[in-house]
């Protein structure tokens, strides 16, 4: 209902000095309260921070203690890598030898090469040869060495070389 | 929310300002929980803010921080319409104040009027000014739903009258009787060309002339509806008398002509413009309401009686209570 041609003034029960008065001490309030506020919600944020550096710490710990697992495996699996590649250089170096110890005139048709023994098949044009071109370089090599002939029927002989490597020599050729 | 609580728990005052002719009134309600518990008053003779009035109004007003001035729109500039959407076929209101009242009706008053009453009024502020024309129709809400009538605030110098028809607004005009500013009351509340004035002081009837036989013949023109529009000798006869009145005052003044006389022939004009003002709708009138705050005499009744065959009902009123009335229903 408004019968009148102007608006009431506003009224208000605090006087001019009263309402500065309040108004100070609000403002004051009011920054103390938002002081407050800042410092309640990075006190937050620092324990929420500090939550997550100690879960990320735990985290790596537990990162370092597989990688150090991995570290061990790759290792071990390094020195594998080394002796089998040492091995097959022995091997290689082996067969190399082998090869070199056979003079032109025999032809070897089989070779087997084992842990501590080596057997050979081939052709011979006769026993001296064999037993002096051939024989004499393995006995050298390995401490027993077996040989069986056959004759074949152009004169020649097959022939079979068997050698052995005692165990205590193989063990210190490991 | 805090001001509400404590706009609850302080004590309001209620200073209402009633400026005269000569004095001014004002009239001070405590009211500490929604009853008014003590109410007093001062007349000041003055009728401008002066340092005794200023001194008792601060006064008043230091016994609450709650507190509230109003005064009674003495504008000679306001008036009431018979709407509130087509104002502006009646008055200009781009220079006025107005209110619409239940949608039906509208009071305005000049702005320049309410900011020189503000400015008067500065040092102690003001919180209300209402239109007589709402006082009167609070005052008489019984009989303007009820009736077809005029319903006239009568104060010392001015007179708010207004015809109601069983709660319809017909009409209404504020009437000055001040002789010095009579001719600009005039110019206004009766809206009379320049052109027509000029015209018709030759033609005016002599005050003397005036009597019973005239006016019973003017009121069968009232009577005579249908026929306003055509009748334009009427209108200016009418006004034509209003010229002759302010010449006639001032030379009748050493007679001590009759206040009362004064306020009827007024009050008569008004009514002669309702009935021709083709903007207003014309209804007979048969009676008249009197709010009298100054204590209007048996003549004004004789003169409305004998003159205008008019019933009339005078009822008391406090106006300073009235407005107090009014502050508190804005408030409370």
């Amino acid at each position: 209902m408004r019968y009148s041609y102007i608006k009431p003034r506003k009224k208000t029960a605090l006087s001019k000095d009263m309402q500065l008065l309040f108004t100070f001490f609000g403002v004051t309030l009011f920054m103390l309260f938002l002081t407050y506020s800042f410092l309640v919600f990075k006190d937050y944020r620092f324990d929420q921070t500090r939550a997550e550096i100690l879960q990320e710490e735990i985290d790596l710990r537990k990162n370092i203690q597989e990688m150090k697992v991995k570290i061990a495996l790759i290792e071990n699996q390094n020195i594998l890598s080394e002796r089998v590649y040492t091995k097959n250089t022995v091997l290689k170096d082996s067969i190399h030898n082998l090869f070199d110890l056979v003079p032109g005139r025999i032809t070897l048709s089989q070779a087997k090469i084992m842990e501590n023994g080596l057997v050979l098949y081939g052709v011979t044009p006769n026993k001296d040869i064999y037993n002096f071109m051939l024989q004499a370089p393995l006995r050298s090599i390995f401490h027993r060495t077996y040989s069986s002939f056959y004759p074949l029927e152009n004169g020649w002989f097959r022939f079979v070389s068997t050698n052995y490597i005692d165990e205590e020599s193989s063990d210190e050729y490991k | 929310m805090l001001s509400k609580i404590l706009e609850a728990l302080y004590t309001k005052v209620f200073i209402n300002i009633i400026v005269g002719d000569t004095t001014s009134i004002v009239y001070v309600e405590v009211v500490p929980k929604g009853e008014v518990t003590s109410s007093y008053s001062q007349s000041f003779s003055t009728n401008v803010l002066d340092t005794e009035m200023h001194d008792y109004l601060k006064t008043a007003m230091s016994q609450s921080p709650y507190h509230y001035i109003t005064i009674l729109d003495k504008s000679l500039h306001q008036g009431a319409v018979p709407t509130c959407n087509e104002t502006k076929n009646y008055v200009d209101i781009s220079t006025l104040n107005s209110i619409c009242i239940d949608k039906k009706w509208t009071v305005y008053t000049a702005q320049d009027d309410i900011k020189d009453l503000k400015y008067e009024y500065q040092s102690v502020g003001l919180d209300f000014i209402f239109s007589p024309f709402i006082i009167l129709s609070k005052f008489f809400k019984d009989k303007i739903n009820s009736s077809l009538s005029i319903f006239a605030l009568v104060e010392e110098k001015n007179i708010s009258l207004s015809i109601f028809d069983n709660g319809t607004f017909l009409y209404a005009e504020y009437l000055h009787t001040q002789t010095d500013d009579l001719d600009d009351s005039l110019m206004m509340d009766t809206i009379i060309d320049d052109e027509e004035i000029s015209l018709d002081i030759d033609d005016s009837i002599d005050l003397d002339d005036i009597d019973a036989d005239d006016d019973i013949g003017s009121l069968d023109d009232f009577g005579d509806i249908e026929d306003l529009d055509s009748d334009v000798d009427i209108e200016e006869f009418s006004e034509a008398k209003d010229i002759e009145e302010i010449v006639e005052e001032k030379e009748v003044s050493i007679d001590d002509f009759n206040d009362d006389y004064n306020k009827f022939i007024m009050i008569q004009n008004a009514i002669n413009n309702f009935y021709h003002d083709e903007k207003y709708e014309s209804s007979f009138v048969e009676s008249i309401y009197i709010a009298d705050s100054i204590g209007v005499s048996e003549d004004l009744k004789k003169y409305l009686e004998e003159e205008m065959f008019l019933n009339v009902r005078v009822r008391k009123i406090s106006l300073e209570e009235e407005l107090s009335e009014m502050a508190r229903l804005e408030i409370l």
